[in-house]
């Protein structure tokens, strides 16, 4: 975590066409270098707006906005070179979809690039097999369901390997599957170096996930910082139409009642539950990176051990159906392993290999709620 | 006897399909029970819904409604459709006219009541999802919230015995999707019978006494919610996620070696079953608002359930803290011992304080003032 600035608006005002109310009113936010930041606020706040203005597409009537430091230039050389540096996914497919194949329309972002063919194929076919689409990659888009749109219009902005990507709604309209195996992308891409900006009104995901939120309410900024921050101002909070996540509401009430400090603050489900009721016997948690390749063995050694097992990370999704394996948790597979962990059973998470580090810091952030976990990291 | 019933239902939209899009699937819906069905995307609920309504006509087996099969004719699906209304996720899909009030005119108007009915029935709905300041605006002129709401709207004005409503808060923000479920409590209390289908399990596992559970075209489960959700590896397989204060009681509990029931469905309920023993709850001074309403004399928080209830305190001028989802706030203010006041409309009374009184199940009495 930094304090670099990555982009930032300084009083950006933006009135669209035939409106005398500004859709954006002297609006500024720094969103900082390697830190996962969410937007939020009420439909019509102005999050869309905010967004065309973070990639050049819209150009404020006052005010600025910088990429690391820089003023945007509105010119069109410079909006190119832009926009391959900070991609936008719009929340609705639709309006980033062509109607070719599937694999075409991956091909389309990191070909305006100029890059060459090869490299070109070699990007699409990456993001289409981060998101899961490249068996429907021969598939017309169009023809695709409404989740499979919405993955394929992150894979185009995936292939372009931007240093920021900006999703609006990223999880509006997918199941609970699909919305946390996003999340799962996203931390992974992340992790990996890319800077994650996205707008939600899922306040309970946008908990388990942002370092900073940046609040709007009809048109205004209203609030930038730690979440906590924001819903411990309950009125200010409910008055821009979002209500506290569940995990915060609870454990501030039941702290409150018990006359002891809130934090630290709970995030997620087994975090809340150690804090809850901490001294009990846990379970291990083994983390075994893959590339996917089990020997038989090693399989029927796992079922037969009564071991949850949960996996994390895009690859290994791919790879698992093939393998025999038991798998009890697809996705949000490191949360219910350790809440079942907390519970005294031992799990396994079963991930890609560049997720290590990731896997490793999520266990050791559970040690401020409680014992440290017991856990070893292997290979397979 | 039952509201509505499949009985064997298989539905393919075409030969080729492999596997049915719902496959031999039973179950009932009783008058009067929240029904929410849930699955994952491709599970088969869109083709549940068009089959109640009479769209998809079974490949075979059948539906019932008040225990008679449907008859696929044009004037008896033409009835049924009186009686039983689908608002689908997507509102574009509904909204044909070109201005608000055309389109909200649309459902009584083939019902040809009078109009002087019809313009009742208009009014009544658009204040109901708190659009009537839209009645003369094109409908391509409104967000999507606002077309969502509408699209309700035109259902509203049908006055369907059950009303069956697709993902009826995806894409709104919490506060507009606290107030449908809040109209959805309304309908209920005054004899509506609605079944939900959504992927929000927090939102639903607060308001639905029965779920059904779709999976690739299989009924899985049908019942009361916990039995369902108790299993989290089964739960996650069928794609769904549990919802969080049941997954967190179900954790406490057990390593606490006490019992999961009662269950708590919302956080004001969870928060008073954790709550240290011997938490004295605040007091809830629950006001009836008909067509007068006497403004109480109470410290605390005001809060406004129903639409009636939030326009009869804007005429007297009576600030509201809780404009929505104000029945779980007084609740979650009680639970921490704090006073409020709760301006609920006259039909809701009774439900509100059957919630409010649970809270003492859970461990925290809060005392209801009438």
């Amino acid at each position: 975590m930094t304090d670099e600035k990555l982009l930032e608006t300084r009083d950006i005002v933006y009135y669209y066409e035939g409106n005398k109310k500004p859709s954006l009113n002297k609006v500024s936010i720094v969103i900082r270098k390697g830190v996962k930041t969410a937007i939020l606020g009420g439909n019509g706040a102005g999050k869309s707006t905010l967004f065309y203005h973070l990639n050049g597409v819209v150009q404020p009537a006052e005010g600025v906005v910088l990429y690391r430091d820089t003023p945007l230039s509105y010119k069109k050389k410079a909006k190119r070179e832009l926009c391959s540096h900070v991609a936008v996914v719009l929340q609705n497919p639709d309006d980033q979809i062509f109607g070719q194949t599937v694999q075409e329309d991956a091909e389309y972002g990191p070909k305006n690039l100029g890059l060459p063919m090869e490299e070109v194929k070699e990007r699409a076919k990456r993001a289409l097999e981060q998101v899961g689409l490249w068996e429907k990659r021969d598939q017309n888009s169009l023809q695709l369901s409404y989740g499979q749109r919405k993955r394929l219009s992150l894979a185009g902005a995936i292939a372009m390997k931007p240093d920021v990507l900006i999703m609006d709604e990223p999880t509006a309209g997918l199941d609970p599957q699909m919305a946390l195996e996003l999340m799962e992308l996203a931390e992974q891409l992340h992790h990996n170096g890319m800077d994650i900006v996205m707008s939600t009104h899922d306040v309970d995901l946008a908990y388990m996930w942002a370092e900073d939120i940046h609040v709007l309410r009809r048109s205004e900024k209203v609030y930038s910082g730690p979440q906590e921050g924001f819903y411990a101002d309950r009125e200010l909070s409910y008055s821009a139409g979002l209500l506290a996540p569940s995990m915060f509401q609870i454990n501030t009430t039941l702290s409150a009642m018990r006359g002891v400090d809130p934090a630290p603050y709970p995030h997620t489900e087994p975090q809340l539950v150690a804090k809850m009721v901490p001294g009990k016997p846990r379970g291990k948690m083994e983390v075994l990176a893959s590339k996917g390749g089990f020997d038989q063995g090693y399989i029927d050694s796992l079922k037969s051990s009564g071991k949850i097992v949960g996996i994390f990370g895009t690859e290994i999704r791919k790879h698992i159906s093939s393998n025999n394996i038991m798998v009890d948790f697809f996705f949000g597979g490191f949360e219910s392993c350790m809440s079942q962990l907390l519970d005294g059973k031992d799990s396994v998470i079963i991930c890609d290999p560049d997720c290590i580090d990731l896997i490793e810091g999520k266990i050791k952030e559970m040690s401020a709620f409680g014992d440290p976990i017991d856990y070893t990291i292997g290979e397979a | 006897m039952s509201l509505l019933e499949f009985r064997n239902l298989t539905y393919s939209y075409n030969s080729r399909q492999k596997k049915p899009s719902l496959d031999n699937v039973s179950f009932k819906v009783e008058e009067g029970r929240r029904t929410a069905i849930i699955g994952a995307n491709g599970a088969g609920k869109s083709t549940t819904f068009y089959s109640f309504n009479g769209i998809f006509k079974p490949s075979s087996g059948e539906v019932l409604y008040r225990d008679r099969p449907l008859i696929y004719t044009k004037e008896a699906l033409r009835e049924l459709r009186n009686d039983i209304c689908v608002v689908v996720q997507n509102p574009d899909e509904q909204i044909f006219s070109s201005t608000v009030e055309s389109d909200v005119a649309f459902g009584p108007m083939s019902m040809e009541l009078p109009r002087d009915e019809v313009d009742k029935r208009i009014d009544s709905a658009l204040a109901m999802v708190g659009m009537s300041e839209y009645r003369m605006r094109p409908s391509t002129q409104l967000s999507y919230g606002q077309r969502k709401r509408i699209s309700l709207a035109g259902a509203l004005a049908v006055r369907p015995k059950v009303l069956i409503l697709d993902e009826p808060t995806a894409g709104l923000d919490p506060q507009m999707a606290r107030e449908v479920m809040e109209l959805v409590d309304e309908l209920c209390c005054t004899g509506t019978t609605v079944i939900i289908s959504t992927h929000d399990v927090d939102l639903i596992y607060s308001w639905a006494e029965d779920i059904i559970v779709l999976n690739h075209g299989d009924l899985i489960y049908a019942g009361e919610p916990e039995e369902f959700f108790s299993d989290a590896s089964k739960t996650a397989s069928a794609g769904v996620a549990r919802p969080h204060t049941f997954s967190v009681n179900s954790y406490v509990s057990k390593m606490r070696g006490k019992e999961e029931a009662p269950y708590p469905r919302t956080n004001s309920q969870f928060v008073a079953k954790m709550a240290p023993e011997g938490t004295v709850g605040g007091k809830i001074k629950l006001v009836p608002v008909g067509d007068t309403v006497e403004p109480a004399h109470f410290n605390g928080h005001v809060g406004a359930y129903g639409y009636s209830a939030k326009k009869a305190l804007k005429a007297l001028g009576i600030p509201i803290d809780y404009e929505f989802d104000a029945l779980e706030m007084c609740m979650q203010d009680a639970v921490k011992g704090l006073d409020s006041v709760l301006y609920c409309d006259e039909n809701m009374i009774k439900m509100a304080r059957d919630r409010i009184d649970s809270l003492e199940t859970f461990g925290v009495k809060a005392e209801v003032i009438m």
